[in-house]
């Protein structure tokens, strides 16, 4: 194959997921968690792509297709969650939404 | 050459991939971190094109980039000032843990990378020219992962009516309260 | 012939079931007629298996019968068996037929009480377990009557449970004895450790190689149980307290059977106590001292019951005296004749305290005789058997246990004999002081009130029994004539040897000595009542007299109150501090425990996805790891 092996791929997709890890875990806004939620899922696709590469065989892709599908349906449900929060007028903190404590 | 052109194209897609997440994480303004976003998917999709999945890379930008983002964008534009993300804190220690368990995470993935490098890692496997062809995505879909196209699509549908209730207005509830 | 013994023993236990199992569907009167009828049965069973033994061959007259292994422990076993020989087998009949003598008496007593069958079967139930201790084939078995009879006594003793005396009475009786049991539960246990049985015969055979301490103590142990039982000094204040029961209770249990339970165990393990010669020797002392004190004590009593229980604890003490000297058969042969005279005493104090309603102080009687005469009459045969008077059966008993004493020769066998003698003087005394007071003199304005009621003495149920208890303490002590015909001892010997053997001439000697001395005691007791006096005028004996020597209040203050106080102490210094609130810390420590855990429940989402994050990478590293 020309060009990096798969391996290098893998790293890139590493570093994204952790990138996305960090974002989930420090930011407030609920907005930005679901952008960084995105990007942790596509460094997944990333993984299955390459070790679909790796191996010859489509199965990688497919399932990464199918990742593809349900991360639009939960970001549909996400920004609908959050737009029902701003209707109603909820601070957009995650860290005031404690109503599920126990 | 060709080998050359690649390594070149790979090292700015992935720089670019990067780079752009970084932004996405740490800009304050919503509206700039979905910017970004939408040149991490377009990176993404070139490092695609580079391994063989020329139709994910397409359903990539088309969904993705075309149809997700646009939401968001749609979402920050609605949200206006409301949507504003400062960085804020959180106690000391919350944060500290949160970077210690993302460089844990990163840590042990790239030493499992390494261990397994030489065995696992070299040779890819010879491939036809028509491998990530949407005929054959398509093949492979509607056949060997009927099942699995099914339930994605019955996904689909229940993110369809869930979007529906949540978008019911509050004021009815105000009304009945 | 063993069957009948069976029989015996079950027959009671079936009435008493039956009783209770039937419960309110059955009349009053017909719980009364199964707890006779059932008595009845166990008596001809007694005779059955008594006569099948007199005609079997004097070899064969030990027999033991085995119902199955009740306890198989280790190197020990118990069996569920019953021991057929001419002791037991005396001892049955005693306990069934005076039993059911006294239960049919009670028939006519309890009449119209409401809680009849309750009383029935509560007398089913001592008849049971006087027969379960009497035919017992080992100690544990024993052991089994014994706490059984002792919890009959109590049901019986405060039977009316709405008075508080007699809850009381109920409750010291059972301490009492519990003490008792107390200790002849340790001398079983020295034993098994010592012997690794508790069949009668193998503990007997085995007891010459027992070092002198271990047979000591475990007679040690056993008369401990016979005291308490059988209401001798020191374990003795129950009783007259006892009298709060029912007459016929006291008639049954306190004069017939339960209290010689105590004699019948000197007999039984009379090899044991052979060992054990001092142990032995210190239950005739008690017997001896207990003889003297109740018969003091009874001279200043007033009420009919208790001079009658004194005079039983007096009795007794004769048994303890004989059965410790080794007068065996002569022992055993006063347990017999005392219970039927005594039982006949009760049982006519029980027609008089029913004609006068109720009244048991003897000084608001009097002058009964012609208004109850066929009643004077058992009486006096009663009193005259208890005084020793010849023919009746006590004197022919009784003589025979101070002839025993006065032969064993030392100064303890002459101190004893002495004891003895004085004894039938006091008995003289308090007798006829009792049989003056209710019966001669004057009659009393309560006995006026009753003259005239023409129902006669009392129902058949109660007047057959009495009938047959006054012929029976007539003519009962007839079965030994010393010189002369001796079967009775001879029966009793063939179980347990005598030590000692009075000559004839001792014999009648003593007897002629013991009489005089009881006549004695009659007049001078006919002279002080004609006198209008009592025997005892000085204020200070009368007091300590009158408070029974002061026994109870001494228990009071050695034993109840130290007790008492150390359980107020302990309560208030350690069970309320340490336990209750112990138990309270536990609950609240599990609340807070619970409040600092449910803190971890933020309801923020970072602190979960951080959660998450930290759970995954060391999964990955547990993975890794394995593989």
């Amino acid at each position: 194959m020309d060009g990096p092996d798969v391996g290098w791929y893998l790293i890139v997709a590493a570093i994204l997921f952790g990138i996305g890890a960090l974002g989930v875990m420090l930011r407030r806004s609920p907005l930005i968690v679901l952008l960084s939620l995105e990007i942790m899922l596509n460094a997944a696709n990333l993984t299955l792509v390459a070790f679909a590469r790796q191996q010859g065989n489509l199965d990688g892709q497919i399932f990464a297709l199918a990742v593809m599908a349900v991360a639009a349906a939960e970001v549909a449900i996400g920004l609908g969650l959050i737009v029902a929060m701003a209707r109603r007028r909820v601070p957009l903190d995650v860290d005031q939404a404690s109503a599920l404590r126990g | 050459m060709g080998n050359v052109l690649v390594w070149l194209v790979w090292f700015v897609a992935a720089a670019a991939c990067l780079g752009t997440g970084m932004a996405v994480v740490t800009m304050t303004n919503p509206f700039f971190s979905a910017l970004a976003l939408i040149g991490n998917l377009a990176s993404l999709a070139v490092l695609f094109l580079l391994l063989s999945a020329e139709f994910l890379a397409a359903a990539q930008v088309l969904v993705y980039a075309g149809a997700v983002m646009v939401m968001f964008l749609f979402v920050v534009a609605y949200l206006g000032g409301r949507a504003d993300a400062p960085w804020a804190g959180g106690h000391r220690l919350v944060r500290g843990a949160a970077v210690v368990a993302a460089a844990a995470l990163l840590t042990e993935i790239v030493v499992v990378l390494g261990l397994a490098w030489g065995d696992n890692l070299t040779d890819p496997a010879e491939i036809s020219d028509s491998f990530g062809d949407p005929a054959q995505i398509g093949q492979a879909f509607l056949t060997d992962h009927l099942l699995a196209f099914e339930i994605t699509s019955i996904v689909l549908l229940v993110a369809a009516v869930g979007g529906v209730v949540l978008g019911t207005t509050p004021e009815k509830e105000e009304e009945t309260a | 012939m063993i069957a009948g013994a069976w029989v015996c023993l079950l027959s009671p236990l079936a009435g008493a079931v039956a009783i209770t199992v039937a419960g309110g569907r059955i009349s009053r009167s017909t719980a009364a007629w199964i707890s006779v009828l059932t008595t009845f049965v166990a008596f001809a069973g007694a005779l059955v298996a008594f006569f099948g033994l007199w005609a079997a061959d004097p070899a064969d007259r030990e027999q033991v019968s085995t119902a199955y292994t009740w306890l198989a422990s280790g190197d020990i076993e118990v069996q569920l068996q019953i021991l057929l020989d001419t002791l037991s087998s005396t001892l049955m009949l005693i306990v069934s037929g005076v039993g059911g003598l006294i239960v049919w008496y009670s028939m006519g007593y309890m009449k119209g009480d409401e809680q009849e069958r309750r009383y029935f079967a509560y007398m089913s139930l001592f008849v049971f377990s006087m027969l379960m201790l009497v035919e017992a084939g080992n100690f544990l078995l024993m052991l089994v009557g014994w706490g059984l009879v002792g919890l009959a006594s109590y049901l019986l003793i405060g039977f009316w449970h709405h008075k508080p005396e007699a809850v009381a009475a109920a409750k010291k009786a059972f301490v009492m004895n519990a003490i008792g049991d107390a200790t002849f539960a340790l001398a079983l246990v020295l034993l098994i450790w010592a012997t690794g049985t508790v069949e009668f015969g193998d503990v007997f055979d085995q007891v010459d190689s027992l070092s002198s301490t271990t047979v000591n103590l475990v007679a040690l142990g056993l008369l401990g149980g016979a005291l308490a039982k059988s209401a001798q000094i020191p374990l003795h204040t129950w009783l007259p307290d006892a009298m709060e029961g029912p007459t016929p209770v006291s008639a049954l249990i306190h004069a017939a059977t339960m209290v010689t339970a105590g004699v019948y165990l000197l007999v039984r393990a009379s090899p044991i106590f052979e060992a054990a010669p001092d142990v032995q020797h210190l239950a005739a002392i008690l017997g001896a001292i207990t003889l003297l004190v109740a018969g003091v004590i009874a001279l200043v009593q007033w009420d009919i019951k208790r001079v009658i229980a004194y005079s039983t604890m007096s009795q007794i003490g004769y048994m303890f005296l004989g059965a410790g000297v080794g007068a065996y058969g002569y022992a055993i042969f006063h347990l017999m004749t005392h219970a039927f005279f005594k039982a006949l005493l009760f049982m006519t104090a029980g027609l008089v305290i029913h004609h006068l309603e109720g009244e048991q102080d003897i000084r608001k009687m009097g002058g009964l005789k012609s208004v109850m005469p066929r009643t004077h009459v058992a009486f006096a045969v009663g009193g005259l058997a208890l005084m020793g008077i010849p023919i009746f059966s006590g004197f022919w008993s009784k003589d025979g246990i101070v002839s025993a004493a006065f032969s064993s020769g030392d100064a303890l066998g002459y101190t004893l004999a002495a004891a003895g003698l004085v004894g039938a003087l006091l008995t003289g005394l308090y007798t006829t002081r009792l049989y003056f007071a209710v019966w001669r003199g004057a009659q009393s304005d309560l006995v006026k009130e009753h003259a005239h009621e023409g129902h006669g003495e009392g129902p058949r149920s109660m007047t057959i029994p009495v009938g047959v208890l006054t012929v029976l303490a007539t003519i009962g002590g007839l079965v030994v004539i010393p010189g002369v015909w001796e079967p009775f001892l001879h029966w009793i010997d063939e179980t347990a040897e005598p030590l000692v053997q009075a000559t004839v001439a001792e014999d009648y000697a003593l007897s002629a000595v013991a009489v005089l001395l009881a006549l004695l005691g009659f007049f001078l007791a006919r002279h002080a009542f004609e006198k209008g006096r009592q025997f005892v005028t000085n204020p200070g004996i009368w007091r300590v007299l009158e408070r029974k020597l002061y026994f109870d209040e001494a228990y009071d203050a050695l034993f109840y109150r130290p007790a008492a106080a150390l359980s107020v102490a302990l309560r208030r210094n350690v069970e309320e501090p340490v336990v209750e609130r112990s138990l309270d810390e536990i609950g609240s420590g599990a609340i807070q425990v619970g409040g600092e855990v449910g803190r971890v429940q933020s309801g923020l989402l970072r602190t979960y996805a951080i959660a998450v994050a930290f759970a995954v990478s060391v999964l990955i590293i547990v993975f890794v790891a394995v593989r």
